[in-house]
């Protein structure tokens, strides 16, 4: 992959940024980061700082969400005192069968410098689409959950959370 | 603050065999997040989780990607269908090579 861009004129910089775009994707594991991105700060290989939208097209590539707000049921509290804790979680009513089942949930802040969260990619052995963690959140914002099913549908569903102190430090 | 890489799984204390159970993880790790100066983001090595994988019968059944934005001592839950008696291991990967790694028997009862 290094050569085909290097090929076509590209820095180092858009390169080391490109592999960590694709590790966020999840095309590349952390294993495939190169050692000398680790040497120099690992800053690029961390999803680019960037307005939701933004992240929304590089994640689906403008595919058509339609709305789940019916099936997918977010648990998150209306106001978060610290928002370096908050507690989320993400329960799709949908089956898990190996013909049908949820491929991938995706967890986005709209606010967040870097607004995807987390991506958690399930299998129809997990039984049940549901998920739970705890969120950084830079201040008041709208969560969103992105759930993908096997055939490639994707449904989002939308939650507010008022942020009272702030948790991504600066 | 207690060791990083300790990792807790509680799962229900009563099990039926072909039950779907909810399980809860916690790790101790730092989550180092974004250092800013003059507005302008640190390059610099972060430490932090950037992918959790948990395998049931040494079969993987889900993979969690995260990032920064996830709380320091990353806490998750998730479902897993508990068709066999076998062991529930659940392993996070972070940006400095790190490996821990937490196991739990699943037993029915």
């Amino acid at each position: 992959m290094d050569r085909r861009m290097m090929d076509t004129g590209t820095t180092r910089r858009t390169v080391l940024r490109a592999i960590g775009a694709l590790s966020v994707a999840g095309l590349v594991g952390p294993l495939g980061v190169p050692r000398a991105a680790r040497a120099q700060g690992n800053l690029a290989n961390l999803g680019p700082e960037e307005p939701v939208d933004v992240t929304m097209k590089r994640l689906f590539a403008g595919r058509p969400i339609k709305d789940g707000s019916s099936a997918i049921t977010i648990d998150l509290p209306l106001i978060a005192e610290n928002g370096a804790v908050v507690p989320i979680s993400v329960d799709v009513n949908a089956p898990m069968t190996p013909q049908s089942y949820v491929k991938a949930i995706y967890i986005v802040s709209d606010k967040n410098r870097r607004p995807l969260n987390a991506k958690f990619t399930l299998t129809p052995a997990a039984g049940q689409a549901f998920v739970g963690t705890n969120l950084r959140l830079g201040e008041s914002t709208d969560v969103r959950a992105v759930v993908e099913m096997s055939d490639g549908t994707l449904l989002q569903a939308k939650r507010e959370v008022k942020v009272t102190v702030g948790g991504c430090g600066g | 603050m207690a060791e990083i890489g300790r990792v807790r799984i509680r799962i229900p204390s009563s099990i039926k065999a072909g039950e779907i159970v909810r399980a809860r993880v916690l790790v101790i790790h730092p989550m180092e997040i974004v250092q800013r100066k003059d507005g302008k983001p640190v390059d610099k090595n972060y430490q932090f989780i950037n992918r959790v994988v948990v395998t049931y019968q040494d079969k993987e059944i889900a993979q969690f990607e995260t990032t920064q934005s996830i709380s320091e001592n990353p806490f998750f839950t998730f479902a897993f269908k508990a068709t066999e008696p076998g062991v529930l291991r659940v392993t996070f990967l972070d940006t400095h090579g790190g490996k821990y790694e937490g196991t739990a028997d699943i037993k029915f009862s």
